[in-house]
Protein backbone atom coordinates (compact mmCIF):
# COMPACT_ATOMS: atom_id res chain seq x y z
CA UNK A 1 0.00 0.00 0.00
CA UNK A 2 1.40 3.38 -1.07
CA UNK A 3 0.99 6.56 0.90
CA UNK A 4 -1.94 7.88 -1.80
CA UNK A 5 -3.31 4.75 -1.51
CA UNK A 6 -4.18 4.67 2.27
CA UNK A 7 -8.13 5.31 2.67
CA UNK A 8 -9.53 8.34 3.84
CA UNK A 9 -13.06 7.25 3.76
CA UNK A 10 -16.02 9.15 6.02
CA UNK A 11 -16.85 5.84 8.39
CA UNK A 12 -18.02 5.29 12.23
CA UNK A 13 -14.55 6.66 13.57
CA UNK A 14 -15.93 9.85 15.27
CA UNK A 15 -13.10 11.90 13.87
CA UNK A 16 -10.58 9.23 15.34
CA UNK A 17 -8.13 8.04 13.24
CA UNK A 18 -6.26 4.72 13.12
CA UNK A 19 -2.58 4.48 12.08
CA UNK A 20 -2.22 2.38 8.63
CA UNK A 21 1.88 1.52 7.48
CA UNK A 22 2.41 2.76 3.71
CA UNK A 23 4.98 3.22 1.41
CA UNK A 24 6.50 6.88 0.61
CA UNK A 25 7.94 7.90 -2.21
CA UNK A 26 11.46 6.56 -1.29
CA UNK A 27 9.78 3.05 -0.80
CA UNK A 28 9.76 3.63 2.88
CA UNK A 29 7.36 2.59 5.03
CA UNK A 30 5.46 5.15 7.06
CA UNK A 31 3.01 5.61 9.47
CA UNK A 32 -0.28 7.53 7.89
CA UNK A 33 -3.55 8.62 9.90
CA UNK A 34 -6.66 6.99 8.23
CA UNK A 35 -10.16 8.23 8.67
CA UNK A 36 -11.93 4.80 7.86
CA UNK A 37 -12.23 2.39 5.06
CA UNK A 38 -15.29 1.70 3.17
CA UNK A 39 -14.70 -1.96 2.71
CA UNK A 40 -14.05 -1.62 6.50
CA UNK A 41 -17.36 -0.04 6.96
CA UNK A 42 -19.69 -2.70 4.90
CA UNK A 43 -18.22 -5.72 7.60
CA UNK A 44 -18.52 -3.40 10.37
CA UNK A 45 -22.19 -1.77 9.47
CA UNK A 46 -23.17 -5.69 8.82
CA UNK A 47 -22.21 -6.73 12.63
CA UNK A 48 -23.38 -3.93 14.12
CA UNK A 49 -26.74 -3.86 12.20
CA UNK A 50 -27.22 -7.68 13.87
CA UNK A 51 -26.79 -6.25 17.17
CA UNK A 52 -29.07 -3.26 16.97
CA UNK A 53 -32.15 -6.01 15.32
CA UNK A 54 -31.14 -8.11 18.48
CA UNK A 55 -31.45 -5.52 21.08
CA UNK A 56 -34.29 -4.07 19.40
CA UNK A 57 -36.21 -7.54 19.92
CA UNK A 58 -34.94 -7.74 23.68
CA UNK A 59 -36.38 -4.85 24.01
CA UNK A 60 -39.64 -5.64 22.35
CA UNK A 61 -40.16 -9.12 24.47
CA UNK A 62 -39.50 -7.04 27.50
CA UNK A 63 -42.41 -4.72 26.75
CA UNK A 64 -44.49 -7.82 25.93
CA UNK A 65 -43.69 -9.01 29.00
CA UNK A 66 -41.77 -12.40 27.97
CA UNK A 67 -38.14 -10.64 29.72
CA UNK A 68 -37.02 -8.80 32.25
CA UNK A 69 -35.38 -5.90 31.36
CA UNK A 70 -31.80 -7.15 32.98
CA UNK A 71 -31.46 -9.51 29.64
CA UNK A 72 -31.98 -5.90 27.99
CA UNK A 73 -29.42 -4.27 29.62
CA UNK A 74 -27.30 -7.09 29.79
CA UNK A 75 -27.24 -7.39 25.79
CA UNK A 76 -27.24 -3.72 25.15
CA UNK A 77 -23.47 -3.67 27.78
CA UNK A 78 -22.29 -6.32 24.58
CA UNK A 79 -22.16 -8.69 27.76
CA UNK A 80 -23.61 -12.69 27.70
CA UNK A 81 -24.85 -14.20 30.69
CA UNK A 82 -21.78 -15.69 31.95
CA UNK A 83 -19.70 -12.40 31.53
CA UNK A 84 -22.46 -10.87 33.79
CA UNK A 85 -22.36 -13.82 36.08
CA UNK A 86 -18.63 -13.22 36.92
CA UNK A 87 -18.92 -9.59 37.18
CA UNK A 88 -21.62 -9.48 40.02
CA UNK A 89 -20.24 -13.31 41.20
CA UNK A 90 -23.07 -15.20 40.79
CA UNK A 91 -23.55 -18.61 39.15
CA UNK A 92 -24.53 -18.05 35.23
CA UNK A 93 -27.57 -20.29 35.59
CA UNK A 94 -28.85 -17.63 38.65
CA UNK A 95 -28.47 -14.54 36.41
CA UNK A 96 -30.89 -16.82 33.49
CA UNK A 97 -33.17 -17.16 35.58
CA UNK A 98 -33.43 -13.69 36.66
CA UNK A 99 -34.30 -13.21 33.10
CA UNK A 100 -37.89 -14.32 33.56
CA UNK A 101 -39.69 -11.66 34.53
CA UNK A 102 -41.99 -12.50 37.08
CA UNK A 103 -38.74 -13.75 38.58
CA UNK A 104 -36.79 -10.12 38.25
CA UNK A 105 -39.99 -8.51 39.85
CA UNK A 106 -39.03 -10.53 43.18
CA UNK A 107 -35.47 -10.01 43.88
CA UNK A 108 -34.39 -8.52 47.22
CA UNK A 109 -33.33 -4.75 46.52
CA UNK A 110 -29.24 -5.86 47.44
CA UNK A 111 -28.92 -8.03 44.26
CA UNK A 112 -30.37 -5.68 42.00
CA UNK A 113 -28.17 -2.94 43.55
CA UNK A 114 -25.35 -5.47 42.53
CA UNK A 115 -26.63 -5.55 38.83
CA UNK A 116 -27.05 -2.18 38.55
CA UNK A 117 -23.11 -1.80 39.87
CA UNK A 118 -22.19 -4.50 37.45
CA UNK A 119 -23.72 -2.99 34.59
CA UNK A 120 -23.23 0.94 35.53
CA UNK A 121 -26.28 2.06 35.29
CA UNK A 122 -28.67 3.49 38.42
CA UNK A 123 -31.36 0.99 39.99
CA UNK A 124 -34.35 3.04 38.74
CA UNK A 125 -32.31 2.71 34.78
CA UNK A 126 -32.18 -0.78 35.85
CA UNK A 127 -35.97 -1.77 36.19
CA UNK A 128 -37.23 -0.23 33.19
CA UNK A 129 -36.25 -0.35 29.12
CA UNK A 130 -36.33 3.17 27.25
CA UNK A 131 -38.20 4.40 24.35
CA UNK A 132 -35.95 3.40 21.72
CA UNK A 133 -32.36 1.52 21.78
CA UNK A 134 -29.48 3.47 22.71
CA UNK A 135 -26.01 3.34 21.66
CA UNK A 136 -23.55 3.14 24.42
CA UNK B 1 4.17 13.16 17.79
CA UNK B 2 2.84 14.93 21.08
CA UNK B 3 5.28 15.70 23.84
CA UNK B 4 3.50 14.86 27.23
CA UNK B 5 4.75 15.25 31.13
CA UNK B 6 4.88 12.26 33.14
CA UNK B 7 4.42 12.62 36.80
CA UNK B 8 8.15 12.96 37.75
CA UNK B 9 8.23 15.96 35.07
CA UNK B 10 10.26 14.10 32.65
CA UNK B 11 9.15 14.33 28.72
CA UNK B 12 7.37 10.99 27.40
CA UNK B 13 6.61 11.36 23.63
CA UNK B 14 3.40 10.28 22.51
CA UNK B 15 3.81 8.24 18.92
CA UNK B 16 0.95 7.03 17.11
CA UNK B 17 0.88 3.55 16.56
CA UNK B 18 -0.78 0.59 14.70
CA UNK B 19 -0.99 -1.97 17.29
CA UNK B 20 -1.88 -1.45 21.05
CA UNK B 21 0.20 -4.49 22.48
CA UNK B 22 3.74 -3.44 19.88
CA UNK B 23 2.84 0.37 20.65
CA UNK B 24 3.16 0.17 24.60
CA UNK B 25 6.17 -2.26 24.11
CA UNK B 26 7.96 -0.01 21.88
CA UNK B 27 6.47 3.23 23.89
CA UNK B 28 7.85 2.25 27.61
CA UNK B 29 11.09 1.18 25.76
CA UNK B 30 11.49 4.06 23.53
CA UNK B 31 11.14 6.04 27.28
CA UNK B 32 14.28 4.73 28.67
CA UNK B 33 15.98 5.72 25.50
CA UNK B 34 16.20 2.79 23.14
CA UNK B 35 14.88 3.60 20.18
CA UNK B 36 13.14 0.67 19.12
CA UNK B 37 10.44 0.86 16.83
CA UNK B 38 6.70 -0.80 16.76
CA UNK B 39 7.14 -2.81 13.58
CA UNK B 40 10.82 -3.97 15.25
CA UNK B 41 8.93 -4.72 18.47
CA UNK B 42 6.15 -6.70 16.20
CA UNK B 43 8.88 -8.98 14.16
CA UNK B 44 11.27 -9.29 17.26
CA UNK B 45 8.06 -10.83 19.68
CA UNK B 46 6.95 -12.85 16.83
CA UNK B 47 3.76 -11.09 16.02
CA UNK B 48 2.58 -12.02 12.64
CA UNK B 49 0.59 -15.50 12.49
CA UNK B 50 -2.64 -16.68 11.23
CA UNK B 51 -5.29 -19.24 12.98
CA UNK B 52 -8.91 -20.04 12.51
CA UNK B 53 -10.29 -21.94 15.38
CA UNK B 54 -13.68 -23.36 14.58
CA UNK B 55 -14.45 -24.25 18.00
CA UNK B 56 -14.24 -20.83 19.88
CA UNK B 57 -17.22 -18.69 18.88
CA UNK B 58 -17.83 -15.39 19.93
CA UNK B 59 -21.50 -14.25 18.93
CA UNK B 60 -21.65 -17.51 17.50
CA UNK B 61 -19.04 -16.76 14.76
CA UNK B 62 -15.41 -18.87 14.94
CA UNK B 63 -12.54 -16.60 15.51
CA UNK B 64 -10.15 -15.62 12.84
CA UNK B 65 -6.52 -14.58 14.04
CA UNK B 66 -3.96 -13.00 12.14
CA UNK B 67 -1.64 -12.05 14.86
CA UNK B 68 -0.14 -14.57 17.93
CA UNK B 69 -2.29 -14.81 20.99
CA UNK B 70 -2.94 -11.61 22.93
CA UNK B 71 0.01 -10.50 25.30
CA UNK B 72 2.67 -12.84 24.06
CA UNK B 73 4.29 -9.91 21.55
CA UNK B 74 5.26 -8.31 24.67
CA UNK B 75 6.69 -11.45 26.64
CA UNK B 76 8.53 -12.83 23.51
CA UNK B 77 10.07 -8.98 22.41
CA UNK B 78 11.13 -8.50 26.70
CA UNK B 79 12.64 -12.32 26.86
CA UNK B 80 14.50 -11.84 23.28
CA UNK B 81 15.90 -8.00 23.99
CA UNK B 82 16.52 -9.32 27.71
CA UNK B 83 14.73 -6.46 29.06
CA UNK B 84 13.01 -6.80 32.35
CA UNK B 85 9.41 -5.60 33.37
CA UNK B 86 8.00 -5.72 36.43
CA UNK B 87 4.36 -7.32 36.43
CA UNK B 88 1.60 -7.51 38.93
CA UNK B 89 -2.01 -8.94 38.53
CA UNK B 90 -4.39 -8.46 41.58
CA UNK B 91 -7.35 -10.01 43.49
CA UNK B 92 -8.63 -6.79 44.85
CA UNK B 93 -9.37 -3.67 42.74
CA UNK B 94 -8.48 -1.18 45.73
CA UNK B 95 -5.38 -2.84 46.01
CA UNK B 96 -4.49 -2.71 42.28
CA UNK B 97 -5.68 1.30 41.84
CA UNK B 98 -3.08 1.57 44.86
CA UNK B 99 -0.28 0.01 43.87
CA UNK B 100 -0.93 1.87 40.05
CA UNK B 101 -0.87 5.12 41.83
CA UNK B 102 2.02 4.18 44.17
CA UNK B 103 4.17 3.10 41.63
CA UNK B 104 3.06 6.08 39.51
CA UNK B 105 4.31 8.28 41.97
CA UNK B 106 7.52 6.72 41.87
CA UNK B 107 8.10 8.79 38.57
CA UNK B 108 7.58 5.21 36.30
CA UNK B 109 5.34 5.05 33.28
CA UNK B 110 2.75 1.72 33.64
CA UNK B 111 1.21 -0.18 31.15
CA UNK B 112 -2.04 -1.43 31.87
CA UNK B 113 -4.57 -4.50 29.55
CA UNK B 114 -7.59 -3.54 29.79
CA UNK B 115 -10.89 -4.29 29.06
CA UNK B 116 -11.51 -1.82 25.71
CA UNK B 117 -15.48 -1.51 26.31
CA UNK B 118 -15.41 0.61 29.49
CA UNK B 119 -12.64 3.34 27.98
CA UNK B 120 -15.32 5.70 26.89
CA UNK B 121 -12.15 8.05 25.06
CA UNK B 122 -12.79 5.81 22.16
CA UNK B 123 -15.88 6.37 19.42
CA UNK B 124 -18.66 3.74 20.46
CA UNK B 125 -18.10 1.24 17.45
CA UNK B 126 -14.55 0.70 18.70
CA UNK B 127 -15.53 -0.65 21.95
CA UNK B 128 -16.74 -4.40 22.69
CA UNK B 129 -15.86 -7.03 25.22
CA UNK B 130 -12.24 -7.50 24.83
CA UNK B 131 -9.99 -7.76 27.70
CA UNK B 132 -6.55 -7.63 25.80
CA UNK B 133 -6.13 -4.28 24.99
CA UNK B 134 -2.65 -2.20 26.23
CA UNK B 135 -2.02 1.15 27.02
CA UNK B 136 0.02 3.38 29.14
CA UNK B 137 -0.39 5.37 32.27
CA UNK B 138 1.23 8.70 32.09
CA UNK B 139 0.16 10.52 35.56
CA UNK B 140 -2.65 10.98 38.09
CA UNK B 141 -5.21 14.10 37.56
CA UNK B 142 -7.67 15.49 39.26
CA UNK B 143 -10.57 13.49 38.22
CA UNK B 144 -8.37 10.54 36.93
CA UNK B 145 -5.44 9.83 35.22
CA UNK B 146 -3.63 10.96 32.13
CA UNK B 147 -3.13 8.40 29.19
CA UNK B 148 -1.06 7.56 26.30
CA UNK B 149 -3.08 4.89 24.23
CA UNK B 150 -0.62 4.32 20.98
CA UNK B 151 -4.18 3.45 18.82
CA UNK B 152 -4.84 7.09 19.47
CA UNK B 153 -3.29 10.13 17.97
CA UNK B 154 -3.18 12.22 21.23
CA UNK B 155 -2.99 11.31 24.80
CA UNK B 156 -6.25 11.38 26.64
CA UNK B 157 -8.04 11.70 29.93
CA UNK B 158 -9.47 8.79 31.78
CA UNK B 159 -11.95 9.25 34.85
CA UNK B 160 -10.63 6.76 37.68
CA UNK B 161 -14.30 5.10 37.99
CA UNK B 162 -13.78 4.06 34.07
CA UNK B 163 -10.29 2.98 34.05
CA UNK B 164 -10.99 0.98 37.46
CA UNK B 165 -14.12 -1.23 35.74
CA UNK B 166 -12.03 -1.47 32.37
CA UNK B 167 -8.85 -3.31 34.47
CA UNK B 168 -11.18 -5.60 36.02
CA UNK B 169 -13.47 -6.32 33.78
CA UNK B 170 -14.53 -9.95 33.95
CA UNK B 171 -14.95 -12.09 31.08
CA UNK B 172 -12.66 -14.48 28.91
CA UNK B 173 -8.70 -13.24 29.26
CA UNK B 174 -9.72 -11.24 31.83
CA UNK B 175 -6.29 -9.62 32.68
CA UNK B 176 -7.17 -8.96 36.73
CA UNK B 177 -5.48 -5.41 36.92
CA UNK B 178 -1.84 -6.50 35.06
CA UNK B 179 0.13 -3.96 35.33
CA UNK B 180 3.95 -3.65 34.04
CA UNK B 181 7.04 -1.48 33.90
CA UNK B 182 10.49 -1.68 33.38
CA UNK B 183 12.52 -2.63 36.00
CA UNK B 184 16.15 -3.28 34.50
CA UNK B 185 17.48 -2.59 30.91
CA UNK B 186 20.67 -4.38 29.95
CA UNK B 187 23.39 -1.94 29.50
CA UNK B 188 23.66 -3.57 25.72
CA UNK B 189 20.96 -4.35 23.85
CA UNK B 190 21.46 -6.58 20.83
CA UNK B 191 18.41 -6.03 18.40
CA UNK B 192 20.17 -7.69 16.23
CA UNK B 193 19.96 -10.93 17.53
CA UNK B 194 16.71 -10.30 18.83
CA UNK B 195 15.46 -10.59 15.52
CA UNK B 196 17.11 -13.52 14.09
CA UNK B 197 15.00 -15.45 16.76
CA UNK B 198 12.30 -13.26 15.98
CA UNK B 199 12.22 -14.25 12.51
CA UNK B 200 13.05 -18.06 13.53
CA UNK B 201 9.80 -18.40 15.23
CA UNK B 202 8.00 -16.97 13.19
CA UNK B 203 8.67 -19.27 10.44
CA UNK B 204 8.36 -21.86 12.74
CA UNK B 205 5.23 -21.15 13.68
CA UNK B 206 3.26 -20.05 10.04
CA UNK B 207 4.94 -23.35 8.59
CA UNK B 208 5.57 -26.30 11.25
CA UNK B 209 2.80 -26.09 13.44
CA UNK B 210 1.35 -29.94 12.77
CA UNK B 211 -2.19 -28.83 13.40
CA UNK B 212 -4.53 -27.78 9.99
CA UNK B 213 -5.83 -24.81 11.56
CA UNK B 214 -2.91 -22.52 12.14
CA UNK B 215 -0.36 -21.16 9.90
CA UNK B 216 -0.35 -21.26 6.25
CA UNK B 217 -2.23 -24.47 6.51
CA UNK B 218 -4.85 -22.56 8.52
CA UNK B 219 -5.48 -20.53 5.59
CA UNK B 220 -5.80 -23.38 3.59
CA UNK B 221 -8.75 -24.80 5.77
CA UNK B 222 -10.07 -21.78 6.05
CA UNK B 223 -10.26 -21.15 1.78
CA UNK B 224 -11.93 -24.43 1.83
CA UNK B 225 -14.45 -23.53 4.81
CA UNK B 226 -15.25 -20.19 2.79
CA UNK B 227 -15.93 -22.26 -0.80
CA UNK B 228 -18.33 -25.09 0.91
CA UNK B 229 -19.97 -22.67 3.37
CA UNK B 230 -22.63 -21.24 1.22
CA UNK B 231 -24.33 -24.96 0.51
CA UNK B 232 -23.87 -25.84 3.82
CA UNK B 233 -25.02 -22.49 5.86
CA UNK B 234 -26.88 -20.80 3.30
CA UNK B 235 -25.61 -17.96 1.86
CA UNK B 236 -26.81 -14.99 4.46
CA UNK B 237 -25.00 -16.91 7.07
CA UNK B 238 -22.22 -17.55 4.71
CA UNK B 239 -21.77 -13.79 4.31
CA UNK B 240 -21.74 -13.39 8.08
CA UNK B 241 -18.85 -15.78 8.29
CA UNK B 242 -16.77 -14.01 5.56
CA UNK B 243 -17.54 -10.74 6.58
CA UNK B 244 -16.64 -11.43 10.20
CA UNK B 245 -12.57 -12.77 8.98
CA UNK B 246 -12.87 -9.15 6.90
CA UNK B 247 -13.73 -8.11 10.23
CA UNK B 248 -10.97 -9.87 11.96
CA UNK B 249 -8.35 -8.36 9.43
CA UNK B 250 -9.04 -4.87 8.86
CA UNK B 251 -10.09 -3.32 12.39
CA UNK B 252 -8.32 -0.98 13.85
CA UNK B 253 -5.54 -2.26 15.41
CA UNK B 254 -3.44 -4.11 12.86
CA UNK B 255 -1.88 -1.23 10.65
CA UNK B 256 -3.67 -2.90 7.20
CA UNK B 257 -3.72 -6.43 5.97
CA UNK B 258 -3.81 -7.93 8.84
CA UNK B 259 -0.62 -6.89 10.28
CA UNK B 260 1.13 -8.12 6.72
CA UNK B 261 1.64 -3.84 6.28
CA UNK B 262 3.68 -3.72 9.47
CA UNK B 263 5.84 -6.88 9.58
CA UNK B 264 6.79 -5.72 5.86
CA UNK B 265 7.66 -2.22 7.61
CA UNK B 266 9.89 -5.07 10.22
CA UNK B 267 11.47 -6.57 7.35
CA UNK B 268 12.53 -3.04 5.72
CA UNK B 269 14.29 -2.52 8.98
CA UNK B 270 15.63 -5.83 9.58
CA UNK B 271 17.27 -5.35 6.12
CA UNK B 272 18.82 -2.14 7.05
CA UNK B 273 20.22 -3.41 10.19
CA UNK B 274 22.12 -6.17 8.63
CA UNK B 275 21.95 -4.76 5.01
CA UNK B 276 20.77 -7.06 3.41
CA UNK B 277 19.75 -7.59 0.25
CA UNK B 278 17.44 -10.66 0.26
CA UNK B 279 15.09 -8.93 3.74
CA UNK B 280 14.61 -6.04 1.47
CA UNK B 281 13.23 -8.12 -1.26
CA UNK B 282 11.41 -10.38 1.08
CA UNK B 283 10.26 -6.90 2.50
CA UNK B 284 8.71 -5.76 -0.47
CA UNK B 285 6.86 -9.66 -1.63
CA UNK B 286 5.88 -9.31 1.81
CA UNK B 287 3.65 -5.60 0.74
CA UNK B 288 2.64 -7.06 -2.36
CA UNK B 289 0.77 -9.59 -0.46
CA UNK B 290 -0.53 -7.59 2.11
CA UNK B 291 -2.18 -5.52 -1.35
CA UNK B 292 -3.20 -8.97 -2.11
CA UNK B 293 -5.19 -9.32 1.53
CA UNK B 294 -6.49 -5.79 0.67
CA UNK B 295 -8.01 -6.83 -2.64
CA UNK B 296 -9.04 -9.97 -0.91
CA UNK B 297 -11.05 -7.62 1.84
CA UNK B 298 -12.37 -5.27 -1.23
CA UNK B 299 -14.11 -8.23 -3.38
CA UNK B 300 -15.10 -10.04 -0.16
CA UNK B 301 -17.01 -6.71 0.75
CA UNK B 302 -18.41 -6.26 -2.98
CA UNK B 303 -19.71 -9.71 -2.57
CA UNK B 304 -21.77 -8.66 0.86
CA UNK B 305 -23.14 -5.82 -0.59
CA UNK B 306 -24.12 -6.67 -3.87
CA UNK B 307 -24.67 -10.22 -2.94
CA UNK B 308 -22.92 -11.83 -5.78
CA UNK B 309 -23.59 -9.23 -8.71
CA UNK B 310 -20.54 -8.46 -11.48
CA UNK B 311 -19.21 -11.60 -11.37
CA UNK B 312 -18.13 -11.43 -8.12
CA UNK B 313 -18.85 -14.53 -5.77
CA UNK B 314 -17.95 -16.68 -3.17
CA UNK B 315 -15.34 -18.91 -4.96
CA UNK B 316 -13.40 -15.76 -5.87
CA UNK B 317 -12.96 -14.91 -2.55
CA UNK B 318 -11.99 -18.41 -1.43
CA UNK B 319 -9.44 -18.40 -4.76
CA UNK B 320 -7.68 -15.09 -3.33
CA UNK B 321 -7.23 -16.64 0.20
CA UNK B 322 -5.26 -19.55 -1.74
CA UNK B 323 -3.39 -16.99 -3.40
CA UNK B 324 -1.89 -15.48 -0.01
CA UNK B 325 -1.60 -18.84 1.00
CA UNK B 326 0.62 -20.10 -1.41
CA UNK B 327 2.52 -16.75 -1.38
CA UNK B 328 2.85 -16.46 1.85
CA UNK B 329 4.17 -20.57 2.26
CA UNK B 330 6.76 -19.17 -0.55
CA UNK B 331 7.84 -16.10 1.51
CA UNK B 332 7.91 -17.95 4.63
CA UNK B 333 10.22 -20.68 3.25
CA UNK B 334 12.35 -18.25 1.91
CA UNK B 335 12.36 -16.11 4.58
CA UNK B 336 13.94 -19.58 6.74
CA UNK B 337 16.66 -20.23 4.35
CA UNK B 338 17.99 -16.28 4.52
CA UNK B 339 17.69 -16.00 8.07
CA UNK B 340 19.63 -19.28 8.76
CA UNK B 341 22.52 -17.26 6.90
CA UNK B 342 22.18 -13.75 8.89
CA UNK B 343 24.86 -13.49 11.95
CA UNK B 344 24.22 -11.60 14.85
Amino acid sequence: MKVNEVPQDETFYEGVKRACYALDNEGKYIIIPSSGWSAEEVVNGLAVDELKNKLEETRMDVIKGLKSPLAYHMEQRQMTPEILAKTVGMFSFRVRRHFRPEIFAKLKPSVIKRYALALALTEQELKSVPDTIEER
Amino acid sequence: MTTETTASGKHFIHHHAAHCETGVTSALLRDQGIDISEPLIFGIGSGIFFGHLPFIKIVGLPITTFRSQPGSIFRKAGKRLGVKFVTKRFRNPQKGMEELRRVLREGNIVGLTVNIYWLSYFPRRFRFQFNGHNLIVLRETVTGFRISDPVLEHPVDCLTEDLERARFARGPLESHGFMYYLQRIPQTIDIREACIAGIKDTCNMMLKIPLPILGIRGMRYLAKKIKSNPQKLGFDEACRHLANIVRMQEEVGTGGAGFRFMYAAFLQEAADLFSSADLARISVEMTSIGDLWRNFAVVSARVIKQRGGLGDNIDKVSELMQECAAREEKLFKNLQDVVRKLKA
